[in-house]
């Protein structure tokens, strides 16, 4: 054996020394150092060896053959770029709310489920994905996914696909707008800055556009400024007796504004609104994921979460559902993600400058991302769990009161003190923090401790709100990209009916199709507004059921690729993942659907509704658009179940031509061209 | 302060090399390695203004599909 895996061993023996001790120290605090040894350990074995084994056997990517930045160089989209830089692209394009909310959520089952999850899920499954997607569209001149599918499946396959991820934006734009209403409602703070963030992002607009045409990075530096400003200038805002009632506003009308916003940015031109936020958020997301592991690992805080709650049985007030399949829906995006695949067969393909670059941004980038999802477990796990759980557990359980939230959340078995909640809420310059559910304001909170911590602690407020404002900035990013995003979809789908419809410039058009999304969006932000369980409750499993179904028709294509290229002998290092997926999947729909505890099944929830109606305790009206909704996600749950089987289905079948020799693979990689760069 | 010359240019290229790599960390669009890319593959083609470019560049950029994750 040679020796150079000698410092692999000790690194191995490492990580399971860290992993014991978790796993073994119950009733007791440990240091967070325990999770992000366990977990670097874990990444850097699984990289060394897996993420090697696939580059190397499984995808033999080769560095002789030119990649298409380098055939198709355009010096635009289409452009060789070193490895490390695009590493870093591809990380800012992936990293986004899903990791960091996920985990806090799915905190309520303790640290140690989710964090076994997000480290194991994505070395084996979701790095796995983000990789082959990479891999096969790299081979593909950059396609993107929807595109492959059909290519390499079928057309029904790339058609489902595409209905698939408009649906799938749908649900993800409306559950991220909640998370932002949650963390801003009756907060003129959190509003005044994050309202500035828009005339900021336009006088940046104008500045790299009009001004001084090309220096984004001079615009972007001046919206940092000003950003912090405005973070500053809101404190002042909410303590000014006139000024903080305007800044003050209801979950309904936050989420008015936030259609109203998403409506106006999805007509404006790109250069006005969206490339700029998009290049603040960016920053702004970086810098402060760096900040967070410098926090973190200078401070090594103690967690006061329990490794495992009591409400693995599905009693948990944040969402209902047992341990599984729920821990695996709920931390979608730092483990495994579908959406990942649109990222890897979007610009990132188009830069990879040699094959074997690949591995580093591929599995590499999303091995970041996991760790990224930790340090979110490791900021929810600071919290005593008496406040996590009163930051995190809707209204209706809490009741309306301090004292009152104090004494349900004793009844769970977490000590905490209505004056504790109180000066929590003080010092974090906010009325209340009682029923913020979502993740955003629980992040924040244990962010802004372990940033006060470190950093000091005189300036906790602004901490808060610094967090607050890092997560909404690129939600509302998100919102805005995702609806125009939406927009194309629907244009090129109406464009299919009527042809003016397609013309993306044709103003009646873009006002209808953007109307369209923004309306289909904002239905479910309504609903889960007014949602008396708390809206996260139904649309978080929801969008994490079919972020989860958009993996399994990556894994789909991934294994199609791998057998049809001759190696279905290493399929199973997409069909395990696959078959993991579709177990978690199906049984969260089928539960979400079916199940009997109201809190849990949609349809049992309308049966109670309807009861409550019947009883006389429930306004008739109210109640009904309750039953509608219920069985509205029962149908889109459904319909997400009904895909992922269609799919699986014509692929298996198109696998069983292929192995038993029935049908003859058709090569869809580009032809081998040899690399002009030297060695 | 650079020590001579040739310092001060070595200065300006890292820094420089810096920018664009911040730049294309961040999706910006790059406008002088877009002419130099014109000027090595298609010198017969006309140089768009550095509004031109920008103006292409983001649109293209923001109609292709998701360009970030949740």
């Amino acid at each position: 054996m040679p020796l150079t895996i000698l410092p692999w061993l000790a690194l191995a023996a490492a990580g399971a020394v860290a992993w014991g001790t978790i796993a073994l120290h119950r009733g007791e605090t440990i240091s967070a150092a325990w999770l992000i040894l366990a977990a670097v350990a874990t990444y850097l074995v699984a990289y060394r060896f897996y993420s090697r084994f696939l580059a190397d056997r499984v995808f033999q990517l080769n560095d002789r053959r030119a990649t298409p930045a380098e055939r198709l160089d355009n010096g635009r989209d289409f452009v060789p770029t070193s490895r490390w830089v695009l590493f870093g692209h591809h990380f800012a394009a992936i990293a986004g709310a899903g990791p960091l909310v996920g985990p806090v959520l799915a905190a309520q089952f303790g640290y140690l489920p989710g964090t076994i999850w997000i480290v194991f899920g994505v070395v084996l499954a979701g790095a796995v994905q983000d990789f082959i997607i990479l891999f096969a569209s790299m081979r593909r001149d950059g396609k993107s996914l929807g595109q492959m599918a059909r290519d390499e499946i079928g057309p029904l396959t790339g058609m489902l696909t595409m209905v698939a991820i408009l649906a799938i934006m749908i649900i993800l734009l409306a559950v991220l707008a909640l998370v932002v209403v949650n963390a801003l409602r009756g907060s003129p703070w959190g509003v005044f800055t994050i309202a500035c963030t828009i005339p900021i992002a336009i006088l940046m607009g104008f500045w790299m556009r009009v001004i001084r045409p090309g220096r984004t990075i001079e615009a972007t530096l001046i919206g940092l400024g000003l950003l912090l400003l405005a973070l500053v200038g809101g404190r002042w805002v909410a303590t000014s007796p006139t000024l903080a009632p305007a800044f003050t506003l209801s979950g309904p009308a936050l989420a008015g504004w936030l259609m109203a916003y998403g409506f106006v940015a999805s007509v404006l031109p790109v250069w006005m609104l969206l490339a700029p936020r998009d290049y603040l958020s960016t920053f702004m997301k970086i810098g402060t994921i760096l900040l967070l592991a410098v926090g973190i690992v200078l401070v090594l805080p103690p967690l006061q979460l329990p490794a495992v709650t009591r409400f693995v049985d599905g009693s948990g007030p944040v969402f209902a559902g047992k341990l599984f399949p729920f821990c695996f829906i709920t931390i979608a995006c730092g483990a495994i993600s579908g959406f990942h695949a649109l990222v890897a067969s979007g610009t990132t393909p188009k830069l990879i400058r040699r094959e074997s670059d690949a591995r580093l941004i591929g599995y590499g980038g999303m091995v970041m991302e996991s760790f990224v999802a930790v340090m979110a477990m490791c900021a929810a796990a600071v919290l005593d769990p008496g406040v996590y759980f009163a930051i995190n557990a809707p209204l209706a359980t809490l009741g309306g009161s301090l004292e009152s939230a104090a004494t349900v959340i004793r009844g769970w078995g977490f000590t905490v003190t209505p004056e504790q909640l109180q000066a929590l809420a003080h010092s974090v310059g906010e009325e209340t923090l009682l029923a913020r559910t979502g993740g955003a304001p629980s992040l924040a909170v244990g962010m802004a401790h372990i940033f006060s911590r470190a950093f000091g602690e005189s300036l906790t407020a602004l901490w808060y709100h610094f967090a607050i404002l890092f997560e909404a900035l690129f939600i509302l990013t998100t919102l805005d990209a995702g609806t125009r995003v939406g927009r194309f979809m629907l244009q090129d789908l109406g464009g299919h009916m009527w042809k003016p419809m397609g013309r993306t410039s044709w103003y009646p058009s873009v006002i209808l199709s953007s109307a369209l999304v923004v309306a289909a969006w904002g239905y479910f932000l309504v609903q889960g507004v007014l949602d008396p369980l708390g809206g996260i409750n139904s649309l978080w499993p929801l969008f994490g059921i079919s972020n989860q179904l958009l993996a399994a028709v990556a894994l789909c294509v991934g294994t199609t690729v791998l057998i049809k290229s001759g190696k279905a002998r290493y399929a199973w290092v997409t069909l395990g993942p696959l078959a993991w997926l579709l177990a978690v999947t199906l049984t969260a729909g089928w539960q979400k659907i079916f199940a009997d505890d109201p809190r849990l099944g949609f349809l049992a929830h309308a049966r109670a509704t309807a009861a409550q109606i019947v009883a006389g305790t429930l306004d008739p009206a109210r109640g009904a658009r309750f039953i509608f909704n219920d069985r509205l996600d029962a149908v889109i749950a459904a319909a997400f179940m009904l895909v992922t089987v269609v799919l699986l289905v014509a692929c298996v079948r198109e696998w069983a031509l292929i192995l038993a020799r029935r049908k003859t693979p058709v090569p869809r990689e580009s032809p081998f061209v040899e690399t002009a760069y030297a060695g | 302060m650079p020590a001579s010359p040739g310092g001060g240019a070595r200065a300006g290229n890292t820094l420089r090399s810096a920018l664009t790599a911040l730049r294309r960390v961040l999706g910006m669009p790059d406008y002088r390695a877009y002419v130099a890319h014109l000027h090595a593959a298609h010198p017969e083609r006309p140089v768009p203004t550095e509004r031109a470019f920008y103006d292409e560049y983001v649109r293209a950029r923001y109609a292709d599909g998701p360009t970030r994750c949740c």
